[in-house]
């Protein structure tokens, strides 16, 4: 059975900063191997090849000290309008790994920012849908954004889900 | 949701009979989301936020993760923007064109 109804995940955000900065910070080495990571995270040292097929691969620093790494691979670089990447955890090597709280999180998601020109201000869209995931690691996805971005409906239905699933185990 | 609570209580919100909230604890209580007490008629609950808690992890982290990191764009962009403006101006023409 295959699915097309593929889950997705979105975020905005508004940016006080004309659209040709913002897409140049997400697209200059200089630029996105210092910003990218959450804040609280020191970001660690990163490549970045931008074309399709080309990689940024990325690390960060928890407050307790432990790594993370993570990398994209490019499929389309529109200057200034869009990229679409392969979102993936990874390691120092950069390898391809799973989530490390996770383990039926999807390997890979598949993600797309557009930056919007508002008149000086920049409104950014990222969206993220699992790539080559199986059942379980999309339904994992899915209840994330059951939760997150549906508000109690989607919690409920994923709670539905669960207690389904649970009872299903139990008979 | 704070300490026990009874069926009654908990049904109070919801335009559902009690027979049916009953049916819903049960679930919960197989699915170990809830626990109730045996000792007392009224069968208290409470919630056993254990297996939630798992969930809300995992959920609330890829958010949280770009939510994070448009933090710092925000403010790194905020910096470069004034590094920018700050004459005689310190940073090379982006197009790396001079007049």
């Amino acid at each position: 059975m295959t699915r097309t109804d593929a889950p997705t995940f979105t975020v905005t955000r508004s940016f006080d900063a004309p659209r040709d900065l913002v897409y140049r910070v997400w697209t200059e080495q200089e630029h996105l191997g210092r910003w990218m990571s959450p804040a609280g995270l020191t970001p660690l040292e990163s490549t970045l090849d931008l074309r399709p097929g080309g990689l940024f691969h990325y690390g960060m620093k928890t407050p307790d000290g432990a790594e993370m790494w993570g990398k994209w691979v490019f499929r389309e670089v529109v200057p200034p309008e869009r990229l679409v990447f392969v979102q993936s955890f990874s390691d120092r090597e950069g390898g391809l790994t799973r989530h490390p709280m996770a383990a039926e999180w999807p390997m890979e998601v598949l993600s797309t920012v557009t930056f919007a020109d508002e008149g000086g201000r920049t409104l950014l869209t990222l969206t993220g849908t699992p790539l080559n995931a199986s059942e379980a690691e999309r339904q994992t996805f899915e209840g994330a954004l059951g939760g997150m971005n549906q508000g109690w409906a989607g919690t409920f239905a994923q709670l539905d889900a669960h207690l389904a699933r649970t009872q299903e185990a139990q008979t | 949701m704070r300490g026990e609570a009874n069926v009654t209580e908990l049904a109070q919100p919801f335009p559902i009979s009690l027979p049916a909230v009953t049916k819903h604890l049960k679930v919960l209580e197989r699915a170990g989301l809830i626990s109730r007490s045996r000792e007392a008629q009224w069968r208290p609950c409470k919630l056993e936020a254990g297996p939630l808690r798992e969930v809300a992890d995992w959920t609330a982290h890829y958010r949280q993760f770009w939510e994070g990191t448009f933090d710092r764009l925000d403010d790194y962009l905020g910096t470069l923007q004034a590094q920018l403006q700050t004459p005689p101006q310190t940073l090379p023409d982006p197009t790396g064109e001079d007049t």
